[in-house]
Order: C-alpha cells, then structure tokens, then sequence
C-alpha cells in the first residue's frame, strides 16, 4: 500500500532520464558562484578580483549573525569579475565569476573531520554542516544547519524527501540507485545532529527500483524504514509528505518541526555524508538536464556555478529549439532570461521546453466553474474562488477564502479545462495581502511613536 | 546583459521566454470537455431518433444549429470574441432537442434555442456566468405553449413528418408513464421497458441505459463527478421508497426512477458546470434538493415532470451550497486533535 494525501494531480511525468546514469561534467572553463544560493542573506563576496582560489575555498560569506550558508568555490583558478547580475524576478544577485585553472586544487581548509561520527557532538556535527555550505537542495533551499536547530528537541520523526513529484527531473532518482550508501550514511550523520530517534525514507512508487537496494541497506539499522509514496503531484512539498507518512497535517505559518517532524532532501542527506566524510563542502551537485528539446537528456554531476549553455553542450546541443529555460522543475521552476545562468545548490533541474508547452489557448480564459482546482488543491482551498475575488480586485474576500494558504504548486493552473492562470492571480492576491499588512504595520508604528 | 566570452548559443536563442509558473498544462480544454458531453448524449439520442423517427433528427439539427447562430449573433452584438468553437452552444442545442417532444412545431426549438443562449447565457455574461440552466431555462420558456410542449406519441409510431406543424391528425397520442404515476397507478410497461427506452417521452429521455451509459463514459473521463446523480437519483428513489403510491414500494420506486427527465436531468442537466456547486458536499446538498423538489412536483404539484423545475430552482442556490460546501483547509482543526 502506498501512502498518499487529499488532493494533487497526475502529471505527465517525462522522465526521460530516469535510466541515465550520472555523468561527471568535464571541468568547465569558468563557473559563476552566485551569492543568492539559498533562503536567507546573500553572501558578500569574500574575494577580489584576481584572488586565486582552490576548490572549497569561502568566496562568499555569511553577513555576521545572519541566517544563511557560505558559497564555496568549486573550482580552482582565479577571480575574474564580481558583478551584479539582473534575475527574471527584477531582483540583482551579486555573482562570482572563477575562471578555472583546470587544475583542481583543493584548498587546505579541506580536512576530513578526525572524530567518528558516534563520538561526534551535536553541535560538531551541525558546525560541520553550516561551514560546508549546505542548503536544501530540493529546490527550497533552506539552510540545512538552521534546520536542523529548529528541529533539536521538537522533531521526533526525520523525514527523507525522496518523491521527486515534479516531471523530467530524475537526479534524487538516479543518486537513491547508484550512490544509496551516501544518502543513509547522511541519515545517520543528520539523526545524530538533530536527535531524533526514528527515520522515514519517502519514495515515490515511480522509483520502485530503488527501494530494494534501501531495504537492504537499512536492514541493521531498524529506525530507518523505507516508505512508498504514491506518485502524485506535489507530494514532494513537504507538508503533503508528513501528511501521507503522518496523517499530521501543518497549518500554515508553522515548520515541520511544529508537527514533530523534521525533512531533507536525499541530495541534501549525501552532502551531509560528503561534508563529514572528506571535508569537502557542497560545491558539486547532480542535475537534470532534460525537457525535450536537447539531444541527449542526461543527469550530470556538475560543479556548482556551472552555467546552463556548458550542460547544454555537453549533452549534445539541441534537436528542437526551445521557447524556455528553466531551473528547477516545469511545475514550480523558474524561467530564466538566457543560457548563461549558473547551476545554484538548489538546482535540480535545467529544462529546456519548446514552444509546445506554452501554446497560446485559442479561446479567452474562462471559468467555467467545473471544480477541478477545488479538488486538486492541495491545500484544499477554492482556487478559483479565490481568483474571482482579485479579479473584482476584492482582496479581503481572497483573503477570507484562504489565499495566503497557497503554496502555489500550480495544480489549479495545470488542470484548468478553462485556461485561467489562477494560481497567478492567487500571487497577485498574497502580493496585496501582504502589502497591506505592512502598510498597516507601519502605519501602527508611525501612531504609536506620535 | 553582460555577455560571457566563451558562451555557446550556436542554437540556443539569446533570451528566453519568461513567465511564470507552471511551464505545464494539461491538453484538456472546455472544447473536449464539451465534446465528451456530447459523446455521451449521442447515443440516447441516436435512440431518439430511431425510436421517434426523423423528425427527431430534425429537431436536434434545427436546435444545434440555431443555439450555435445565436451565440455567434449575441457575442457579435455585444462586442465580446465569438467563442462558438467551445462547443457549449452546440451542447446546449442537443440538450435542448433532448427535452423537447417529437411532435414540437419546427420553429420552437429556434425560440427556445434563442431564449436559452441570448437571455439566459449571453445576457448574463456568456459561458460560466449564467445563474440557470440555458436548455432547461428554454424548455420550461417553451411551457408557454403547453399544449405543443406535452403531445406525446405513443412509442413504437414514427414520426418522419417535417412538416413545420403537425396537426393532431398527424399523430398518435399516447399517455406516457409519468401520467400514469401521477394518477397513481404504475405504467402499462414493464421495468424492463422504462430501462432499455421502449417507452414515449420527449426525445432524448427515453433510454436510461444509454443515458446511463454516457454518464459511465463522464465519469470515467473525469467530465462529471458521482456527487450529483447519485445524491440526485439516490433521493428520489429513497422518497417513493418510503412513500409510494402503490403497495408495491420497490416497483413503484423503480418506475419513479426510470420515468420522464430524471435520468437526462440527473446526469447531464444537473451537473452543469456553470449552475452547479462546485465543492463535493454542496453538490450532495444540491442533488439531494434536486431530488427532493422533484418528488414534490411530482407527488402534489400540477404537472406530472418536475425535474426541469427542481433544477432551476437548485440553480439558484448555487453559490450558497459552496460556501457551505467549502472544504475544511490543509492544517485546520485535525493538527490540533492528533498533535
């Protein structure tokens, strides 16, 4: 029997690549280390112009006292530029450029940790993990050690996000049958850091293949029970798979580890293991290179910063042009202006999809109230409901009926029969909503002080 | 934007497209979903027309077309894009030939095919916005001429005419079953009959199994879900279970379920997207007072049908039975309980 939730959708799954083994990407001639890897502060570049750098060495670092993960180089060779780089969200991210040597030195920081993991404390444990970079790398990209001490005392269940739910992307796929020992090595190293007693892998019952070599591997270690999940969208968003492993549902505005729960990625787990094994930070990661228009759909081991258009000739250029390039999944990813834009910790995917998957409908969009989105949210709020709403620019009726609930998935959106781009009226709506509030908050504030 | 010295866009474009998310969207559109309504009609009408002959065939084309005119014409006038390549209006137009008697002038299911897609739908704002149901809007618009609405011929006599007007000398009356429940007596034909469509009634109506058949083919299609018939036809068939008129409760509850509109409105003229809930529970709300407004008709009312009626009246409490029907959100209440 395999665990489920309420709600989602099926999706074409498109896993071209799901028999590819992982490749090692030739060393590229540069990479761009963007300081904007993950939630929190960006980083401020540690180096200038000209610095020579070995692989591992800190190029971006932590503003004191901030939430937030080092960018480490992962390459050898020197700085050419740091410049600011324009993101399809308007936003400028400040990036790193390292001309690569091809070398591949390593730096000297680059110790494998002395003490075995049984007499490794707690707090050693997650220091490691914070100095190694690590960040969610299902595509959230939460500061790993930050998790970890929201969950010390309060999670009693680890949770390994092993559905990969999002069509084409393979990477956790591939990483689960061919390197299993890393990811339960990871477990290990991340049930010691956050104490909890008790593990649960979740995988999709589309990676079937991967579960015998897991069983097999967990058999001495009987806290850590492999579970499948149905293949379902989203059930990689984290609060669907508590949900289907737990039945405990989490309200919005709380963490995992409100539920007793604490989740990572498996890519996340094997950086741990590699973090702790050889000292190495996260300055490599597998990605997806897939959607339909390359030659060659391949999974990659590629240094991070790698940009797009180098895995997109190491895989045989193009057979189809496409209209899009996305990093991350096709429901959730995001659009990028050009080929150029560098793989980030949290990039699981680079997509490239023809025009096919954005075909103009014919017709005006058009509710026609069939009640589909209602049934697919997960969230299980009246997506096109709310949409009504901000189409009458009615913001507290969007709120009311829930918009700040929405974890926009995009299952509204994806199975409308209408064509309504609901779930972008529904950020439109959190946009307003949240807007007014701050409005409102400063508004107190500014009263109070008079 | 800085251009990098070694980049490679041999074939890859210098920008991209933009947008956001998701990338993905399904193939299904309103057209398919339409087409699917209609191949799930076909049949049952198809027995129509063998059954009632050709002047049936003439009705449905009369209807489709003119409902597909009068959509192109309304949106043309009030300035909107012609959507009739949506298909709705051509739905709209073989319902409407579905509820209409065989023996109708040719020139009602123009009127109604006019009342149904300019008053009804395209005055209130066009697909998705009407309140009511176009096609059972216009049937009970078309009860303005009573007499023409209820000759019913007796089965088994075709009608080939295409005459504009028959004249009573045409045809050959007959009762259908509904009238003998009504009076309080069961039909003349076995269930057996009611269920496979040898029996008289208005065109498309007849034959619960094929009705049955295509709403199989919705449900399987994701078109429509169980909430509506099964609530809808469930409380019928649990009222004059419990209140029949003959001694005979199972009989009597079978012929109820099987005469007239039910299963055609039920299936098909119920679940209408657009008049409608659409959350689970407020479509069981909806077709259990569908069900119930129809027994009522049926048992004290004035004519012998009642589901066009308990339809329309359902229609308009749509947007009430959502807010009921709105679904307890993700994290609400069970975390408290079970944390």
């Amino acid at each position: 029997m395999a665990y489920t939730f309420k709600g989602g959708i099926h999706v074409d799954e498109h896993k071209l690549t799901d028999g590819c083994p992982i490749e090692k990407l030739p060393e590229p001639d540069y990479v761009k280390l963007s300081m904007s890897q993950n939630i929190g502060a960006p980083c401020i570049p540690a180096v200038a112009v000209g610095d020579h750098v070995c692989v591992g060495t800190v190029v971006g670092a932590v503003p004191e006292g901030a939430l937030g993960c080092p960018v480490h180089s992962s390459v050898s060779g020197t700085v050419r530029a740091i410049e600011d780089n324009l993101m399809p969200t308007g936003a400028k991210e400040s990036t790193v450029i390292i001309d690569n040597d091809g070398e591949g030195t390593v730096a000297d920081t680059v110790t494998p940790f002395e003490k075995n993991i049984n007499d490794a404390t707690r707090e050693e444990i997650t220091d490691i993990i914070k100095n190694a970079g690590i960040s969610g790398m299902g595509g959230a990209a939460f500061p790993t050690y930050a998790k970890i001490n929201s969950a010390v005392g309060k999670a009693k269940l680890l949770i390994v996000n092993c559905a990969e739910c999002e069509p084409f992307i393979t990477s956790d796929h591939r990483l689960l049958l061919e390197r299993p020992e890393e990811v339960i090595a990871g477990i290990k190293i991340l049930m010691k850091a956050t104490g909890v007693p008790e593990a649960y892998i979740g995988v999709e019952d589309n990676k079937r293949d991967a579960v015998p070599m897991l069983k097999k591997l967990t058999k001495d270690a009987d806290f850590i029970s492999v579970k499948v999940v149905k293949t379902k969208y989203p059930q990689g968003d984290e609060r669907q798979l508590i949900y289907a492993l737990t039945g405990r549902e989490l309200p919005q505005g709380k963490l995992p580890a409100d539920a007793g729960c604490v989740i990572f990625n498996a890519a996340t787990c094997a950086a741990a293991y590699n973090a702790f094994k050889s000292g190495m930070p996260l300055v490599k990661r597998i990605v997806t290179v897939s959607g339909g228009c390359g030659k060659e759909p391949k999974n990659v081991e590629v240094p991070i910063g790698t940009p797009a258009s180098v895995l997109v000739e190491y895989c045989g250029g193009l057979v189809k042009s496409p209209e899009k390039i996305i990093t991350g999944g096709p429901m959730m990813g995001q659009t990028q202006w050009d080929a150029n834009v560098p793989v980030k910790k949290g990039t699981s995917s680079i997509l490239l999809l023809s025009a096919d998957y954005s075909k103009k409908p014919s017709l005006p969009a058009t509710c026609i109230r069939c009640g589909k989105c209602i049934r697919n949210c997960p969230q299980h709020l009246m997506p096109s409901y709310i949409a009504q709403f901000v189409q009458h620019d009615d913001m507290e009726g969007a709120e009311k009926y829930g918009a700040m609930n929405c974890v926009e998935c995009g299952s509204c959106s994806y199975n409308c029969p209408g064509k309504v781009e609901i779930v972008q009226y529904i950020r439109v709506a959190k946009a307003s909503i949240r807007a007014a509030a701050a409005q409102m908050k400063a508004a107190k504030e500014k009263s109070e002080k008079n | 934007m800085a251009k990098d010295k070694n980049n490679v866009t041999a074939e890859l474009p210098e920008l991209f497209t933009v947008s956001p998310s998701p990338h993905m969207k399904t193939a299904d559109n309103t057209r398919t979903i339409m087409i699917d309504v209609m191949i799930a009609l076909l049949p049952a009408y198809v027995w129509g027309v063998i059954s009632f002959g050709l002047r049936a065939l003439a009705i449905g084309l009369i209807s489709i077309v003119s409902c597909i005119l009068f959509e192109a014409l309304a949106e043309w006038i009030l300035k909107r894009p012609v959507t009739v390549s949506d298909c709705s209006a051509a739905v709209t137009g073989l319902l409407l030939a579905m509820n209409l008697t065989v023996t109708v002038p040719l020139w009602m299911p123009v009127v109604g095919a006019f009342f149904a897609i300019v008053i009804v739908k395209q005055i209130f704002g066009g697909l998705g916005k009407n309140i009511v149901n176009p096609a059972l809007a216009a049937r009970v618009f078309l009860f303005s001429w009573a007499g023409d609405m209820t000759r019913f011929v007796s089965f088994g006599t075709k009608v080939n005419s295409l005459s504009p007007v028959l004249g009573d000398a045409d045809i050959v009356a007959g009762a259908t079953p509904l009238a003998s429940l009504k009076a309080g007596t069961v039909p003349d034909k076995s269930v057996l009959d009611m269920f496979l469509g040898n029996v008289n009634g208005c065109i498309g109506e007849v034959s619960a199994i094929l009705l049955i058949l295509g709403g199989i083919y919705l449900l399987t299609r994701g078109v429509i879900t169980w909430h509506i018939p099964v609530a809808y036809i469930g409380t019928v068939a649990i009222l004059t279970f419990i209140f029949p008129k003959t001694s005979a409760s199972w009989n009597y509850m079978l012929y109820e379920i099987l005469a007239g509109g039910l299963m055609l409105g039920a299936i098909y003229m119920a679940t209408d997207y657009a008049t409608s809930p659409m959350t689970p529970v407020g479509r069981i709300i909806f077709g259990v007072g569908c069900g119930g407004i129809t027994v009522l008709i049926r048992y004290f009312g004035g004519y012998p049908e009642g589901v066009s009626f308990s339809i329309l009246i359902m229609n308009l409490l749509v947007w009430y039975l959502d807010r009921i029907g709105m679904p307890r959100r993700f994290g609400t209440k069970r975390f408290a309980k079970k944390s």
